[in-house]
């Protein structure tokens, strides 16, 4: 899809700039004539094909209803779109704005989104055993 | 699920993540993101962007968290040159990295001592104050850091993230209404967060003593958790379980008579058994719904979470032994 929305915006461009320079040349040499027809039809197709170009390139639509673009984000999670940082990190997709409440561990969880509030003393300890223990899971 | 990604890191870390995390700390400390070059050519030639520093943070603290002590003080010092000493973050980040390496519980109080001289200083310090309640949580003092969240929440009561943190405090000591009081306080700035709304269900659900009144209230809110998000687990869990719990005590005619208790009052009527019965049903199905595509491995669904999944599973496999 994304090949094909590319294809019809090149295509369109070089018609539209065709038709638009033919437009140009023929006003410069009969002032007075009218346009023929073929510059005509050239610009519309153009036009039509660049449209069609930038519908299908354009990124997908997000849900309107909340429940829906909500669920949306559970379901799928976080995921790649094929950009990266310089250090190579991927940006992903959007997340659950709500995540820096902290509240999705539940009661006692282990939920980390609370950053100010980070317990780095309980987490290195938690690391610790887990590599002492050899590692696993 | 558990991708590595120092960008976004996933909401809960476990030591392989962790690891995999902090063993990119050689590839990011061997290239500098500011340029050396004098002033305004540096603005031109710089290859940081607002990224990199997110990474940078997020780096330092699963060092941290791993015990590569040295790779740390190397992104703190680099943290430190780009945005100056006296930064509120990066005096925050200098005190994780001090709490970390304290070994002793007195070595702990030498940092705690220290934000208290920052915030004698400057008492407007928010993240300082933030870490101070860390601390007293890490030194096993629950009460103390209670009155320190309640300080700064007077002082500045639209800290969301602090009324969040009160809120598990209260509720790990067992004191549900003042839990239930603080994640009010959440809803108040922001009514859509899902997260939020079962919380204070799962609260409701917990509180004691259980009566009719917060069992109804806890389902009330873990069907506004439905409501506002169409996949939340957590919120078809928790509805399954309160219409459970419901049930048997709506069909009991005695215990549904009104009486003038000032907390049924507010509650509202309670809902009504068919209700209740269909709001398990559909807690069901969805339930069973969201375990059998997870389990088919459908790419939309791969966003949830494995041990949330496996719950489910077993909830309607008690479930179903019951009813046969």
């Amino acid at each position: 899809m994304a090949f094909l929305g590319a294809t019809l915006n090149t295509v369109g461009l070089i018609f539209l700039t065709h038709a638009v320079y033919s437009t140009h040349e023929h006003t410069a040499t009969f002032p007075h004539a009218p346009l023929p027809l073929d510059i005509t039809i050239e610009l519309l197709v153009s036009i039509l094909v660049l449209s069609a170009g930038i519908v299908l390139t354009s990124p997908s639509l997000k849900p309107i209803e909340w429940a829906r673009w909500s669920g949306k984000l559970q379901r799928e999670g976080r995921h790649g779109e094929g950009k990266w940082t310089r250090e190579g990190e991927e940006i992903l997709s959007e997340g659950d704005p709500y995540a820096f409440l902290g509240l999705d561990g539940g009661i006692g969880g282990k939920g980390e989104g609370r950053m100010g509030f980070w317990d780095v003393r309980g987490k290195r300890k938690e690391y610790a055993e887990w590599a002492r223990s050899g590692g696993k899971n | 699920m558990s991708h590595a990604n120092l960008l976004a890191p996933p909401s809960s870390i476990p030591p392989p993540t962790a690891l995999s995390l902090s063993q990119k700390a050689p590839l990011i400390l061997s290239s500098s993101p500011t340029s050396s070059l004098p002033w305004p050519l540096s603005l031109l030639f710089s290859r940081e962007s607002p990224e990199s520093w997110t990474i940078h943070e997020n780096l330092l603290l699963s060092s941290l968290r791993t015990g590569d002590d040295k790779a740390a003080r190397q992104i703190l010092d680099r943290l430190t040159t780009r945005f100056g000493a006296a930064n509120e973050r990066v005096v925050a980040l200098r005190g994780i990295y001090e709490e970390a390496l304290a070994t002793t519980p007195a070595e702990l109080e030498k940092v705690f001592q220290g934000y208290e001289k920052i915030l004698r200083e400057d008492p407007t310090n928010l993240a300082v104050r933030k870490r101070r309640v860390a601390v007293l949580k890490s030194l096993g003092r629950p009460a103390d850091a209670i009155t320190a969240l309640t300080v700064l929440l007077e002082h500045s009561p639209t800290d969301l993230e602090a009324w969040a943190e009160l809120g598990e405090l209260y509720a790990a000591q067992g004191l549900w209404s003042q839990a239930i009081f603080c994640l009010e306080e959440v809803l108040l700035v922001l009514p859509n967060a899902w997260s939020a709304h079962a919380q204070l269900a799962t609260l409701y659900y917990l509180s004691t003593p259980s009566s009719l009144s917060t069992l109804s209230l806890s389902l009330r809110y873990f069907c506004r958790s439905i409501e506002l998000n169409d996949s939340y687990l957590r919120g078809y869990y928790g509805l399954k379980l309160a219409s459970q719990k419901l049930i048997p005590l709506l069909s009991d005619s005695t215990s549904v008579k009104r009486n003038n208790n000032p907390e049924e009052e507010e509650a509202g009527p309670p809902p009504k058994l068919a209700t209740v019965k269909k709001l398990e049903e559909l807690a069901t199905s969805k339930l069973a719904e969201i375990v059998r595509q997870y389990g088919a491995g459908n790419k939309g669904w791969a966003g949830l979470d494995e041990a949330e999944v496996i719950a489910a599973r077993a909830l309607l496999d008690r479930d179903g032994k019951m009813e046969r």
